[in-house]
């Protein structure tokens, strides 16, 4: 194996790293939610200083492979897209750190009621499958796994779209849950981003193996 | 921790130029160190200190000190022969020997007495597998070096300059000489080899130098500019001169 | 005429003198090689080659001239081979850029040009007389050293230098010692030059009669010389001595020792040829 493919080599690995970590951080939050878990919250809050030093180390890992060894084709594509999904994975991390700030800030349990009306699990759950089909494909190299994402973005947002007329008809029947409720909705926002995110790293994986730009293109485009 | 090879405060002067100005520099062992700058600027005299070779050249004269693993090589109790031994070398044309592919590999055995037929057939074999050449030449080491290309030949020289088990590699733009894919053999070779030998390389090819070096050091006008890891020299270098050096903006 | 008429004019007027010129000589050489085979061929049997020389003319014979011209080659090779050699490698190799250097340089230059008499007369003085040699072999031989000497010493050098730097470099990389790079090395590489450059000085040498005539090759010699303090006489000479008789019979005596002297030359010189072309082609650079 020459030096740069063993440095591509790693740079893949700490990216899955990078992609494992991100989503433990993501299911923690979930757990901490559900179940108003301080503590659990409070552990990906710390946690959430190692994402951001895995993104500082990935920007530089892939700044010194361009500096030295002057990759082509795929191997810079493969760079220059794991420049990028460096920072969608970070800003996943920032929602799940997010989601668990507001899981202090909540005093109460949140009503099982809201949470189904909300399909505040399903949700959760969907981003996080999302997030692991993305990490899959990436593994892989499977673009057509990638773009199942597209597809599968469009549950999160069915539920966010409907998410507000829920929320709103909670609070009329529970005026005094109002504080979490509103912190439930924007959880909801935040899990719709988590999508967007793992829509533009599916962007990236298909762009570096089949060196299609798929940015601002619509949905009927993204999959043919 | 102490460093393999040492330079400190190193003047060196031909008749009245002086052509190397107070450097100081030191290498670690088991890396790869690129010597860069433009042409003149004293690289491959400042490479050719370490294994004594400008002691050939009429008017040569230095002060500072050369230490290799602590001991000083130009003190008078040194032999020349015995540090040549100890640093092997290999220079920009190939210059195999007009005999065959065997006697260019065991000459520096040869030279010291070593004669025991076992003994020099495993150096040859030892000697060709890591210089990535004894696939291709295996079935005939009786064949004139000549006849081999120039890629082939090249390492061929890489081969009888280890043959000695050297634990210092000198390198003089060993690749410029060759076509892109033998360039890239060879640049293949000294990622390999890094892990037995203590390796300098002087190239003017800085993508060479990035491929290749951990460390690399800048000389220019005879002095040393900059020396530091690779990454950070390509990177961010901390002098302007440095960074337009590789920025191509001069030399 | 205009300027590029008058051009192509000379053009081809140098290109039929030049021509002419060369023909000149080979033809010459031409005429002279037909007439010697014409008037000696027939002369040349077994007999020729071993009688010894009479006053009679049938029964003359080159064996001593014969003989004398192969001890004088053998011995002279053996004083002059190591010597210029030697002499050669140290100029070129060890002795340079020194002011004793240069001279040396400027004389060896100068001995190539000095009249063989000369030589002769140094070897009469040298080695015939102080040396007490008398008018020997060994005498003869050693004065033809000193006179093909400069001629080995150019050729070593010349050879050696043809040698690439690089080569030296790589030895001396390797750990090899000055002496070592050069015995191992830069001797081998310039063998073959090294080796034409004796074979012509030794051909020269064989066809020298003046220097050999001071010392006292003498002209009538009854027997072939058994060892070097013997009286000798070589072909050249006896060549000389027959083509200054009036016999008829001396005339084709001579022409036929002349074919022998040309055979050996032509021989001398071809061997060179060979070694030339054969160490050319294994030592491409």
């Amino acid at each position: 194996m020459t030096h740069l493919e063993s440095e591509i080599k790693n740079l893949k690995s700490e990216m899955l790293e990078m992609f494992a970590l991100v989503k433990s951080q993501l299911e923690k939050s979930k757990q901490s939610l559900i179940r108003l878990d301080k503590d659990l919250a409070r552990e990906v809050l710390v946690h959430e200083k190692r994402v951001n030093g895995f993104e500082l180390k990935v920007d530089r890992d892939c700044e010194n492979i361009i500096a030295l060894f002057n990759p082509l084709a795929i191997d810079l594509r493969f760079v220059l897209a794991c420049l990028k999904i460096n920072s969608n994975l970070e800003r996943i991390g920032d929602i799940a750190e997010g989601i668990c700030q507001f899981v202090l800030n909540i005093k109460l349990e949140p009503e099982k009621s809201l949470l189904e009306n909300t399909r505040m699990m399903e949700m959760f759950d969907t981003s996080i499958m999302v997030l692991d089909d993305t990490m899959q494909a990436f593994e892989t190299e499977d673009t057509r796994l990638a773009r199942s994402v597209f597809k599968k973005d469009e549950i999160l947002d069915e539920i966010n779209l409907n998410a507000n007329q829920a929320v709103a008809d909670f609070i009329r029947e529970n005026p005094e849950r109002i504080n979490q409720s509103l912190y439930l909705l924007s959880s909801i926002r935040k899990l719709e981003r988590v999508g967007d995110q793992c829509k533009n790293i599916a962007e990236e994986i298909i762009f570096y193996i089949e060196a299609k730009v798929l940015k601002h293109k619509s949905r009927e485009q993204k999959q043919a | 921790m102490n460093k393999k090879l040492e330079a400190r405060n190193v003047n060196v002067y031909y008749d009245q130029t002086h052509v190397i100005k107070g450097v100081n520099l030191g290498i670690d062992m088991n890396s790869v160190t690129a010597f860069i700058g433009p042409s003149g600027c004293g690289k491959s005299t400042f490479l050719r200190l370490y294994n004594r070779m400008n002691d050939l050249i009429e008017g040569f004269r230095k002060d500072g000190q050369i230490l290799i693993d602590g001991k000083e090589i130009y003190e008078n109790g040194m032999r020349v022969e015995d540090l040549r031994k100890k640093v092997g070398m290999v220079f920009q044309k190939p210059n195999p020997f007009p005999k065959s592919i065997y006697e260019n590999v065991i000459y520096g055995l040869r030279i010291r007495g070593i004669n025991n037929k076992k003994m020099l057939d495993e150096t040859v074999e030892r000697s060709l597998r890591q210089a990535a050449l004894w696939d291709e030449v295996k079935d005939n080491l009786k064949k004139s070096a000549l006849a081999l290309s120039g890629g082939q030949q090249q390492r061929l020289c890489i081969a009888r300059a280890i043959a000695t088990e050297p634990s210092v590699l000198l390198m003089d733009e060993p690749a410029s000489a060759l076509d892109p894919i033998s360039t890239s053999k060879v640049e293949d070779l000294i990622y390999e080899l890094k892990s037995q030998f203590t390796i300098i390389i002087v190239t003017h090819n800085m993508q060479q130098a990035g491929r290749v070096s951990d460390h690399t050091a800048f000389f220019y006008l005879g002095e040393l500019v900059e020396y530091d890891e690779t990454k950070k020299i390509f990177t961010n270098p901390a002098d302007t001169r440095t960074q337009d050096y590789i920025t191509g903006r001069f030399g | 005429m205009n300027k590029t008429s008058i051009n192509r004019l000379i053009d081809v007027a140098f290109r039929y003198f030049g021509l002419a010129c060369t023909l000149f000589g080979l033809v010459m050489l031409g005429i002279f090689i037909i007439d010697v085979l014409i008037k000696g061929l027939g002369r040349l049997d077994w007999k020729f080659l071993i009688s010894l020389p009479s006053r009679f003319p049938e029964k003359a014979g080159i064996y001593t001239a014969l003989l004398g011209t192969c001890w004088i080659l053998v011995l002279t090779a053996l004083i002059a081979i190591p010597m210029g050699v030697a002499a050669g490698i140290y100029l070129e190799e060890y002795g340079k850029k020194s002011r004793f250097a240069n001279i040396l340089e400027i004389n060896i230059t100068n001995l190539a040009g000095i009249p063989s008499i000369i030589y002769g007369l140094l070897g009469l003085e040298i080695f015939v007389r102080t040396l007490g040699l008398g008018q020997s072999v060994l005498a003869g031989a050693m004065t033809l050293s000193l006179l093909i000497l400069p001629i080995i010493i150019v050729a070593t050098r010349e050879s050696i230098r043809a040698v690439p730097r690089s080569l030296r470099e790589a030895a001396f990389a390797l750990g090899a010692t000055k002496w070592q790079t050069i015995w191992t090395q830069v001797l081998p590489a310039s063998a073959g030059g090294v080796l034409t450059g004796i074979i012509l000085a030794l051909s020269r040498a064989v066809g020298e009669a003046a220097p050999l005539i001071v010392v006292g090759a003498l002209a009538y010699v009854p027997f072939a010389p058994k060892t070097p303090m013997d009286e000798f006489s070589v072909l050249p000479i006896q060549i000389f001595n027959w083509v200054s008789r009036p016999q008829q019979g001396f005339t084709i005596n001579s022409a036929a020792a002349i074919i022998i002297l040309l055979m050996i030359t032509f021989l001398m010189n071809g061997i060179a040829i060979y070694f030339r072309s054969k160490w050319q082609k294994k030592v491409k650079w």
